[in-house]
C-alpha cells in the first residue's frame, strides 16, 4: 500500500476545511446546543477510510486552527481531536468489521468521552455549562454518522481517494 | 507515544496561553488567516437576506419608510429637549465646580460571527487592532451596554457579552443610585444582582445603569431593567433578576466606545480653556451688555490665567464626584 502514490489528497483537506467552516456556520439559537462535531466526524471518517492521510500530528495542527477560530485557549480543541483520532485508530481493525449502526454506537461513546474532556478543560478556565446538555452534540453527531459515512464513501469512491 | 507528546504540548500551550502574553502574536497571525472563515460561513445567510430584500414588496417598504419617518420625528423632538438639558447640566456642573461630562467617541462595528459554543456568550465583530480597538473596550448597541472586548485580532475582535457566566458589571439603580453588581447567568435574557440587602429599595421596572466604578465601562449607560425581586426569608440576600436592555442576541450593528483617556487635571484645564474661548466669543458678539454674563465667567475665566491654581483645584472635584458615584 505504501508504494502507491496517494491520490486526490486535496479532497481530504477540502472536506476537513469544509468541516471547519460548518463548525462556525451560523445556526438558529435552539439548534446551537446540538451543533454536530463536524471536525470530529470527518476525522473519524478519514481515520477509517485513509488512516495514512490523517496522522495525529496533522489532526493536532488542524485543532490548533480550530482553537484560534473558536477563541478557546490554544491547544484545547487540538488535544480533544488528537484523543479522538487516537481512540479511533486503536479501534480501527475492529470498527471496520462493524455494520454502520454499530459504528455509530462506538462513536457515541468516543465523542461522549471527548466532550467530557472538553468539559473538564472548560471548567479549568472557569466556564462550566450548568447542565448535561454538553453531551447532546455527541448524540447528534453519532446519529449523523451513517449519513456522513455514506456521502463521504460515495465521494471518495468517485474520486478514488486513498 | 505521539499522543503523549501531543498531550504534553497541548497542556503546555494552554497554560502559556492562559497565563502569559507570549502567544499573542502567533494567535493574531493565525486569526488573520482564519477570519475569512467566519465571513465565508455567513455568506449564505447574507445572500438570503439580500435576495429577500430584493423581493420584499413595495407596500412593506412604504410601511417601513413611514415607520422610520415617525421614529425620526420622535427622536428629533427628544433631541431638541436634549440640547436644553445638556446646557442646564453644564451650568449645574459649573456651579458644583466639577469637570464637564464630555461626549464619548464611538466607532460602529458589525457582527460577523457568534461563538459556536452555546454555553459562552461571545461574538465576533469586524473591527480590530487596525481600527484602534483595545482590550476591555466597552461595546454598546442602540439600547444599552452589550459587553466588552476580550480579544483583539488585526481585523476583528471578540466581545464578551454581559450575560456570559464569567462576566459581571457594576451597576446603579437609576431611580435612587443604589449600587450593585450584575452578574451574567448564561441565559441571554437574564442578569442577576448579587448581595442586595433584603431591605434595599429596589423593585420591578427599575432601570439599572452602569455606575462606572469598575473603571472599565463609562458611567450612565443603561444596562438592564429589573423584572423580578424575590424576598425569601431563608436567604441572606434578596434575589434580584433583570433583563438586559441591549438586544444581545439580535443586534447586528454595535458601537465601540472610546472614553476619554485624559487625566482629570488635563480635562479640567481643557474644559476651562474651552469655557474661556466660548465666553470670549459670547463677549465679542454681545459687546456692550456686559453686566449679566460678567458674573458667570468670572471664575472659569480666571482659571487658565493662573494655571497652577487650575491644576490644583480641579483634581479635588473629580475625586469627590467619583466618591459620590
Amino acid at each position: 500500500m505504501t508504494a502507491t502514490r496517494p491520490r486526490n489528497g486535496w479532497f481530504v483537506w477540502f472536506s476537513l476545511l469544509l468541516a471547519l467552516l460548518l463548525s462556525v456556520a451560523p445556526m438558529p439559537d435552539f439548534m446551537q446546543v446540538g451543533r454536530p462535531l463536524w471536525l470530529a466526524l470527518l476525522l473519524a471518517y478519514w481515520s477509517q477510510a485513509a488512516p495514512q492521510r490523517v496522522g495525529m500530528t496533522r489532526t493536532w495542527l488542524l485543532g490548533l486552527a480550530a482553537d484560534v477560530l473558536y477563541g478557546t485557549p490554544l491547544g484545547q480543541t487540538a488535544l480533544v481531536l488528537a484523543l479522538i483520532v487516537f481512540m479511533l485508530m486503536s479501534l480501527q481493525q475492529r470498527l471496520r468489521m462493524f455494520p454502520v449502526w454499530q459504528q455509530s454506537l462506538v462513536l457515541l461513546v468516543v465523542f461522549g468521552l471527548a466532550q467530557l474532556v472538553q468539559l473538564w478543560l472548560n471548567t479549568l478556565t472557569g466556564n462550566r455549562p450548568p447542565t448535561l446538555l454538553f453531551l447532546f452534540p455527541a448524540l447528534v453527531s453519532a446519529l449523523l454518522w451513517p449519513w456522513v459515512f455514506t456521502v463521504m464513501r460515495w465521494c471518495s469512491r468517485r474520486l478514488s481517494v486513498y | 507515544m505521539r499522543l503523549l507528546v501531543l498531550t504534553v504540548l497541548s497542556v503546555a500551550l494552554m497554560v502559556v496561553d492562559a497565563r502569559f502574553d507570549t502567544l499573542k502574536p502567533l494567535r493574531s497571525h493565525m486569526a488573520q488567516v482564519l477570519t475569512p472563515f467566519y465571513w465565508l460561513a455567513e455568506r449564505p445567510v447574507r445572500l438570503w437576506e439580500s435576495v429577500s430584500q430584493q423581493f420584499s414588496s413595495r407596500d412593506e417598504l412604504i410601511a417601513e419608510n413611514e415607520k422610520l419617518k415617525a421614529e425620526a420625528l420622535l427622536l428629533q423632538r427628544r433631541l431638541q429637549k436634549l440640547a436644553t438639558l445638556t446646557e442646564q447640566n453644564v451650568r449645574l456642573r459649573e456651579l458644583l465646580n466639577s469637570a464637564a461630562l464630555v461626549d464619548d467617541k464611538v466607532l460602529v462595528g458589525e457582527l460577523i460571527g457568534i461563538d459556536p459554543n452555546p454555553f459562552t456568550h461571545r461574538i465576533l465583530i469586524d473591527k480590530g487592532e487596525k481600527d484602534g480597538v483595545f482590550l476591555g473596550q466597552p461595546v454598546l448597541d442602540a439600547l444599552g451596554l452589550m459587553g466588552q472586548v476580550v480579544e483583539v485580532m488585526p481585523y476583528s475582535a471578540r466581545v464578551l457579552l454581559l450575560t456570559d457566566n464569567t462576566h459581571s458589571i457594576p451597576v446603579q439603580v437609576n431611580r435612587n443610585g443604589l449600587r450593585a453588581i450584575a452578574i451574567g447567568t448564561g441565559n441571554p435574557e437574564r442578569l442577576e444582582l448579587r448581595h442586595v440587602a433584603d431591605t434595599a429599595d429596589i423593585k420591578e421596572g427599575d432601570l439599572l445603569v452602569s455606575s462606572g466604578l469598575g473603571q472599565r465601562f463609562p458611567a450612565g449607560y443603561p444596562v438592564a431593567t429589573v423584572n423580578e425581586v424575590i424576598h425569601d426569608s431563608g436567604q441572606p440576600f434578596a434575589v434580584v433578576r433583570a433583563v438586559p436592555t441591549a438586544r444581545l442576541n439580535r443586534s447586528r450593528y454595535l458601537l465601540l466606545v472610546f472614553s476619554d483617556q485624559r487625566t482629570p487635571e488635563q480635562r479640567a484645564v481643557d474644559a476651562a480653556l474651552a469655557q474661556e474661548a466660548a465666553d470670549r466669543e459670547a463677549g465679542a458678539v454681545a459687546g456692550a451688555p456686559a453686566p449679566t454674563p460678567a458674573t458667570a465667567p468670572a471664575a472659569p475665566g480666571a482659571a487658565p490665567l493662573a494655571s497652577p491654581a487650575a491644576a490644583g483645584v480641579p483634581p479635588a472635584a473629580p475625586t469627590t464626584e467619583g466618591a459620590r458615584q
